[in-house]
């Protein structure tokens, strides 16, 4: 997967190490920003009031 | 190496990276957001240090100040959704039983916050001994309360600890009650953990805000 993606990507091999840097950068903006905000509520990690078990607690 | 390899690799890694999210990354957001929010609220009581407006509960009641948690201040909201607590502050709480404020002549001020991630603002409430001091400052008055019992470890869903007079703590009697709730082990929130304090003295805020004895 990796070594199809270094493969393809354009010039020479510090070009093509620039563009990885990039690229892993982008990936881990996309998931700081969207993807574990959405995922951090569905994992059970950071409840902590006490509730009865159907409030929402707002 | 194989495709599945490389894709076991990827995910452990972005686990590894999900961690650093939770545990450095939304602390990072949270203080800045807290920080902020301090500043309004502190300047609005500059800019009106007297009069009405001292009790407004939407943009943040006032700073709780736990000396033996060493984390300075902690801006105070309402209500204990996620919305609020993840801005890096404590909230006091809105149901299942409705908190108390400091100022109310008897009742329970119950609050919540993160134990990890998101301010972390109660990390450290297992450093809270019998006989420590939890002071809570308004635009007006400071409320030394002492800590008189812990609850290292109980259920999520033992609601009973945020009564008007917790009978868990040992009170039978109505009276000035704070309670501090966040989630036990750290790193997890399979527990909760409990603090009480009960409200020993109060003093006026002075000019140049000059902190109680408990604070210096």
């Amino acid at each position: 997967m990796y070594g199809w993606i270094w493969r393809h990507l354009p010039g020479n091999a510090w070009v093509r190490a620039l563009t990885s840097l990039v690229l892993v950068l982008a990936v881990v903006y996309v998931l700081f920003q969207y993807v574990f905000p959405w995922a951090e509520p569905l994992l059970p990690f950071n409840d902590v009031t006490v509730d009865n078990g159907m409030a929402v607690n707002q | 190496m194989g495709v599945i390899g490389e894709l076991l690799i990827t995910a452990g890694l972005i686990l590894a990276l999900f961690v650093v999210y939770s545990l450095w990354w939304t602390n990072v957001l949270a203080d800045r957001e807290a920080k902020r929010q301090g500043h309004q609220v502190r300047d609005r009581w500059a800019k009106a240090p007297a009069g009405p407006g001292a009790l407004d509960t939407k943009d943040g009641i006032g700073f709780l100040h736990v000396p033996a948690m060493k984390n300075g201040e902690v801006l105070v909201k309402r209500g204990t959704g996620t919305d609020v607590l993840n801005e890096g502050v404590a909230g006091f709480y809105t149901s299942p039983a409705k908190s108390a404020m400091p100022w109310d002549q008897q009742g329970n001020f119950t609050l919540a916050a993160h134990r990890d991630g998101h301010g972390a603002k109660f990390h450290n409430i297992d450093k809270i001994k019998t006989g420590d001091r939890v002071v809570f400052e308004t635009r007006d008055v400071w409320y030394v309360y002492k800590v008189y019992a812990e609850l290292k470890q109980t259920s999520k869903y033992n609601v009973d600890v945020i009564d008007p007079v917790p009978k868990e703590s040992g009170k039978t009697q109505p009276g000035r009650y704070l309670t501090l709730t966040t989630c036990t082990p750290v790193y997890t929130s399979d527990y909760r953990y409990i603090v009480w304090a009960e409200l020993e003295r109060t003093e006026k805020v002075d000019a140049q805000r000059t902190p109680p004895a408990e604070l210096r």
